[in-house]
């Protein structure tokens, strides 16, 4: 559905997006994560038709935006980081303003925008948008990007002004929206907030695709490099003994607590050998890397 | 660019200025000023129609073979027309008018880019030129909005003192009205461009009228110094023959902010015994002070037509006073006054330049803003 071939966009000679190549499938909810500054919301806005790219391509539902920014906004919703609206307006007369767009007849702009202050919890709300809190600007933001019903959805920090009650009304609708067939594209720079709904990230660093996939994937690419070795965590109840197997590389010991180097998952055998030995085994398991410290390794970079 | 799209911001526009506290006060403050200045006018009016009827009074009343009531032979009075209310209007169009302008203008985008709504409004099916223009139009039908009420309540003020104007004087309200908008978008366009160019809408109001005075202080001032420069010295009167009588015209006009200035001092003849004969000494003197005067013109006209204020006196005063704003473009004229006011046609032929100029002028200012916000990053 979402395509970028070679992207590019540099900035008064800086580089800030660098040849990106990404794709995400129809349904899917990616996660586009990345430190401050990675070049996360210019994708976002090459992406949205919003600006022109330097070099390269990027198509949705395989319509060339550069080529037809009109008929990719159509089809689509944004919801920019820190949306604005006009504030001599309700967020009613906001959406039907941004509605008209969509060439929708009045009684259809009413019904609509009805439905979505009611799924945002802004109806009933009299105050001008100029009045509004930011949370309520977040939220009227999303109803905004979703007054046309698009196939796909842009999120640039949808989370970024909202309350927890607001973090888990987004949450709900964005698993609502994917649920309905919708491909959901949240740009983030919160890990957590990427790891509650999406199923597939991209992590971008320094305007380039560092990693794409799971985020077990991604943080399986990312760890530090342990050659092939598996590592294997070991904790007993009794005092563990020495461990005797052509697979172990070594042994960290700390006292019933061990970290095992295998060539390979040698649990199996590693489970029988203290059983028979008669060690009640408390823990053992593949140590996987942690997402956090691969992430965090990356926005240190 | 689809006009449905277009118009969909104009009215959005249109409607955001119109409702807007700012733009109601000092449109308010406009039409109760030309109010005043209409009221004010029309007495002016009502005692050179008084003066008018009671010269033709008198020449009825004296010998129909020898008319003396007038200046000379064959002369009959001219009955005033009531363009001359609308003259009062034409300062505070100048003044209150360019306010008006300049505040609708000055933070159309400015003001979007600090809110960041454009972000939100370019999310959507909407073509960049199409806001711009869109914006443009909202602004020019809130001026014109403006304009049409400024008449409205003028021809209604004529009404209500019984003053019913004729097709012809009509059609010259019509044209006035169309100049002063004119002269209100030249504004409203420095003030869009600067409001594109500028980050903050606080930084476009300054950009605007730093503009604004230079354009209506400074400019006449440095068109007066580049017509000294450029015209050299005044040429001295011969210091031996005599004075001769001047009788020419004279001619000093000022629009609001100054500038605009001749002076005639053509000469005839010189009576010496009883014999008419010129010298040769003032004759050369003449010519001298006709070219001097006519080099030093022509570079401060050229200069004027860069301000707005100047381009909509002259065109202005050529709908309200045709007669006058005839002696003010062709100062050194040796006919003699035509007895015949010009026409509306005619007044307006002798401005063309002007007119062309007020059209220019906002229409560059346009361009320059249609560039900068079709190429304006959005991050």
């Amino acid at each position: 559905m979402i395509q970028t071939e070679n992207l590019t966009k540099v900035y008064n000679g800086k580089t800030a997006v660098d040849g990106l190549n990404l794709e995400v499938g129809e349904g899917e909810i990616f996660g586009f994560l990345g430190p401050n500054g990675a070049g996360k919301s210019t994708t976002i806005l090459m992406l949205t038709g919003m600006i022109e790219p330097t070099g390269g391509r990027c198509l949705v539902d395989g319509i060339e935006v550069a080529k037809d920014p009109l008929k990719v906004k159509k089809i689509i919703g944004y919801l920019p980081e820190d949306v604005g609206f006009y504030g001599n307006l309700t967020a009613e007369q906001n959406l039907d303003y941004f509605a008209r767009f969509y060439g929708m007849d009045a009684k259809e702009r009413k019904t609509r925008i009805a439905e979505l202050l009611a799924l945002v919890h802004l109806d009933g709300v009299t105050q001008k948008a100029g009045e509004y809190s930011r949370g309520m600007k977040q939220r009227l933001g999303l109803a905004q990007a979703l007054i046309n019903d698009p196939r796909v959805l842009f999120l640039d920090e949808p989370t970024a002004n909202l309350d927890p009650e607001g973090v888990r009304e987004y949450r709900e609708l964005v698993e609502h929206l994917a649920g309905e067939g919708k491909t959901v594209f949240v740009s983030s720079h919160i890990l957590s907030e990427v790891r509650e709904v999406c199923r597939t990230v991209g992590l971008l660093a320094k305007g380039k695709l560092v990693a794409q996939g799971t985020l077990e994937e991604v943080a399986r690419t990312l760890a530090p490099s342990d050659g092939d070795a598996v590592r294997i965590v070991v904790e007993t109840r009794e005092h563990l003994p020495e461990l005797d197997d052509p697979g172990i590389i070594d042994v960290e010991r700390n006292g019933n607590r061990a970290i095992v180097r295998a060539k390979t998952d040698i649990r199996d055998r590693l489970a029988a050998t203290l059983f028979e030995q008669g060690v009640h085994v408390r823990e053992m398991r593949v140590e996987e890397p942690d997402i956090e410290d691969v992430f965090m390794a990356i926005y240190r970079r | 660019m689809a006009a449905e799209r277009l118009f969909t911001v104009a009215r959005k526009e249109f409607s955001d200025h119109i409702t807007s506290r700012r733009f109601v006060i000092i449109l308010a403050l406009l039409l109760v000023i030309s109010a005043i200045g209409m009221h004010t006018g029309i007495g002016h009016y009502n005692d050179r129609l008084e003066s008018y009827n009671q010269q033709l009074q008198q020449m009825e009343e004296s010998d129909a073979m020898v008319k003396v009531v007038g200046p000379y032979p064959g002369w009959m009075p001219e009955k005033p027309s009531i363009m001359l209310v609308f003259n009062a209007m034409m300062s505070y169009m100048t003044t209150l008018g360019g306010v008006l302008a300049i505040a609708i203008g000055f933070d159309l985008v400015s003001k979007e880019k600090e809110t960041r709504s454009l972000k939100s409004l370019l999310s959507h099916p909407v073509y960049r030129d199409e806001i711009i223009n869109g914006k443009a139009l909202g602004g020019i039908g809130a001026l014109g909005f403006a304009m049409v009420l400024a008449l409205a309540i003028s021809l209604a003020m004529l009404l209500v003192f019984s003053i019913v104007p004729t097709l012809d004087e009509f059609a010259a309200i019509l044209v006035f009205g169309a100049v002063s908008l004119g002269f209100l978008l030249a504004y409203f366009a420095i003030a869009l461009t600067m409001s594109t160019v500028a980050k903050e809408s606080g930084n476009a109001l300054i950009y605007t009228l730093v503009i604004f005075f230079a354009v209506t202080t400074l400019l006449p001032v440095l068109g007066m110094m580049a017509g000294d420069a450029f015209a050299g010295d005044r040429p001295e009167p011969p210091q031996t023959a005599p004075m001769p009588t001047p009788v020419g015209r004279s001619v000093t006009g000022t629009a609001s902010g100054g500038g605009y200035f001749t002076t005639s001092v053509s000469t005839k003849t010189v009576v010496h015994g009883g014999e008419v004969e010129v010298d040769p000494e003032w004759q050369q003197y003449e010519e001298d002070v006709k070219a001097y005067t006519e080099k030093r013109m022509l570079i401060n006209d050229v200069t004027n037509l860069i301000s707005p204020q100047m381009n909509y006196y002259k065109v202005a005063m050529a709908v309200t006073n045709p007669r006058i704003a005839v002696m003010m473009n062709s100062p050194y004229s040796t006919k003699p006054m035509p007895e015949e006011t010009p026409g509306l046609a005619e007044a307006l032929s002798q401005v063309w330049m002007n007119i062309a100029a007020l059209i220019v002028f906002p229409s560059v200012f346009f361009a320059a803003t249609y560039i900068k916000f079709m190429r304006m990053d959005i991050r």
